[in-house]
């Protein structure tokens, strides 16, 4: 096991992982930026390094200064939380050659199913469905066009090396393609590094279904259920909940082990998510596998029992999976609401700053996961979300009933935060019967701004 | 109540010391260092030789302690001291190789650009330039140690 651990992430992830370090009786050393000086994860780990200036770049993304605050500080593990390093090959290779485990997959892991296109090929080979689409990144124009008429409009245009939600357009028509693969080329060279598009068929109104993963190092691999998170907004998650309200036990059986399927066929190891299309038709699709913890691990939690953090580092620390599919069930029902620090009723643009009242919502049912205080100035470096409020219940109307109860708790004053938001979402009827699609969120607010 | 100081308190008191100290041996009236989101003052009350500590800036102010006499208006200030530090993480040596003598000394004059340390980061080697110009009054940090990123390592006293 592990004796003392690097978290290479900020914010919430980090307390997430400090968290689970400290009940684990292993050490944590905090990086942080200079904007970083009075988080809280540099408050509650027992060393913390500066690493670099504000800008992630500087610091976070800073790979020489990760490593070298892990050397000097002698640390036998770094956990990349999500976002930043976690899915970056080159760096769980370095870690490798420096003798420090990187707690996560391997780096071929990392970049076969960091490749979109490649990680698709592999599943149709696996048997397991693929959205219609290019096998391969679009060669030109042409090309595009000829997948796109081939496989029926609307499509959409996606880096290959894409993630995130980001490097994404979706078209009606040949025009609206033609523009689109420009502007995702461009989009995807400048986030990802490279201009590889490809052209898929876009699915109306499907339900974003994924599931969660846990290896460990000799291929024992189970499934813990599945998270729906089709409340998106521009591809980004906003509310996501355990059990899929458009999942039953026979579905969950079928897709569940096509998910195992697709993470042995990747040699998978550590905690991943294997991530579908399901059509109203209950068919489905494969769309990628993210290689990481993710954020709404929470939810998966809740309702199966395990602390997957936990689980996370024991099967990085080479311990075995220990438990059978048969041991996983979900019980009751999860929902999670991310709080971020945006004005939903100014286009969501974001909202730093000092928080002077801060009060977390509490009593049955309700976790918090957050990193924020009062007094606490949010910087304006990273990404916006400040807290994950999860809610518990027996039923899905109960947990709903205890969110709508906790959000009305929320208070993080004076900043402009998706909490309004949420409470909306909570008290819409066809949020309550659970008849969504992907595309819920985008029609919701367009309504607002008619109104 | 036990408490145990978090990284960045104890950088700060650290930081406190050492100018405390350079106070000190220098025989300074006002000392002023300020690291990002980090601003610390040192004033000199003239009539009583210790120093006392006037604002603690590091998100939220906060008073460590009472401010004692105020200083004679006019009290003279000796010397401008910058401080150099480190821009990168890793370990600090103080000279190219075990058995090599120390790129500087304190009381040695330094032109912009002089290579005033080495900070080991990965297997590499990073020479550190002086960006300031100046005689080094202080090396804070031992030979060997660990630095962080803006951490202090030299104290120069520009010339004047």
């Amino acid at each position: 096991m592990f004796s003392k651990i690097l978290i290479a992430n900020r914010g919430e992830i980090a307390v997430r992982v400090i968290r689970a370090c400290k009940e684990m009786n292993i050490r944590t050393v905090a990086v942080y930026s200079e904007a970083d000086r009075n988080s809280l994860h540099v408050r509650l780990a027992d060393e913390a390094i500066c690493i670099g200036g504000p800008k992630a770049e500087q610091s976070y993304l800073n790979i020489p200064a990760i490593i070298s605050a892990a050397e000097i500080t002698d640390v036998d593990g770094i956990h990349p939380g999500y976002g930043f390093l976690s899915q970056n090959a080159h760096f769980a290779e370095i870690c490798d050659s420096c003798n420090i485990t990187f707690i996560g997959p391997s780096a071929q892991s990392i970049r076969l199913m960091g490749d979109k296109i490649a990680a698709k090929d592999l599943m149709r080979k696996s048997g397991i469905p693929i959205i219609p689409g290019s096998m391969a990144a679009v060669k030109d124009k042409d090309d595009a066009l000829k997948t796109a008429r081939r496989i029926g409009y609307p499509i959409i245009v996606k880096a290959s090396a894409g993630g995130g939600g980001r490097g994404m357009r979706v078209c009606h028509n040949d025009v609206r393609l033609l523009s689109a693969l420009m502007t995702c080329q461009a989009e995807a060279q400048a986030s990802f590094g490279s201009s590889d598009v490809f052209v898929e068929k876009y699915l109306e109104e499907p339900r974003h279904i994924e599931f969660q993963i846990l290896a460990d190092k000799s291929g024992h691999t189970i499934h813990l259920g599945e998270r729906d998170c089709t409340i998106q907004r521009r591809h980004q998650k906003l509310i996501e909940e355990a059990p899929s309200p458009a999942v039953d036990a026979k579905l969950r059986r079928k897709m569940g082990e096509l998910a195992v399927r697709a993470a042995k066929a990747a040699n998978y190891s550590s905690v991943g998510t294997v991530e579908f299309l399901l059509n109203k038709d209950g068919t489905f699709y494969f769309i990628e596998m993210n290689t990481r913890i993710q954020v709404e691990h929470p939810v998966t939690e809740m309702v199966t029992g395990l602390d997957l953090i936990r689980e996370q580092i024991r099967v990085g620390a080479g311990e075995p999976l220990g438990r059978k599919q048969d041991d996983i069930s979900m019980d009751g029902w999860a929902i999670e609401c991310r709080i971020n620090a945006e004005d939903p009723s100014n286009g969501f643009t974001p909202s730093p700053g000092r928080i002077v009242a801060y009060h977390e919502p509490g009593g049955r049912g309700v976790r918090v996961d957050s990193y924020v205080f009062a007094g606490y100035e949010v910087p304006p470096y990273y990404d916006s979300l400040l807290a994950k409020l999860i809610t518990t219940g027996a039923t899905r109307e109960e947990a709903i009933r205890v969110m709508q109860r906790a959000l009305d708790e929320f208070f993080i004053e004076p900043l402009r935060t998706t909490i309004p938001l949420h409470k909306q979402i909570f008290s819409d009827p066809t949020f309550q019967r659970g008849q969504i699609s992907t595309d819920y969120i985008d029609r919701k607010l367009q309504l607002g701004e008619n109104e | 109540m036990e408490k145990r100081l978090k990284a960045s308190e104890r950088e700060a008191f650290r930081l406190i010391e050492e100018m405390l100290q350079l106070m000190e041996s220098r025989g300074l009236v006002e000392l002023e260092m300020e690291q990002q989101g980090l601003r610390i003052r040192l004033k000199k009350a003239t009539s009583s030789p210790t120093p006392h500590v006037v604002e603690y800036v590091a998100g939220t102010p906060q008073a460590i302690a009472p401010s004692g006499a105020k200083p004679t208006p006019g009290a003279g200030e000796e010397g401008h001291q910058v401080v150099i530090k480190s821009p990168m993480v890793g370990s600090f040596y103080r000279a190219p190789a075990p058995d090599a003598p120390p790129f500087v000394e304190v009381g040695q004059d330094l032109e912009v650009g002089q290579v005033v340390c080495i900070v080991e980061a990965m297997k590499l080697m990073n020479e550190i330039k002086s960006e300031v110009a100046g005689r080094i009054t202080e090396i804070l940090v031992e030979n060997g140690a660990p630095v962080e990123f803006s951490q202090p390592l030299f104290v120069v006293e520009p010339p004047s």
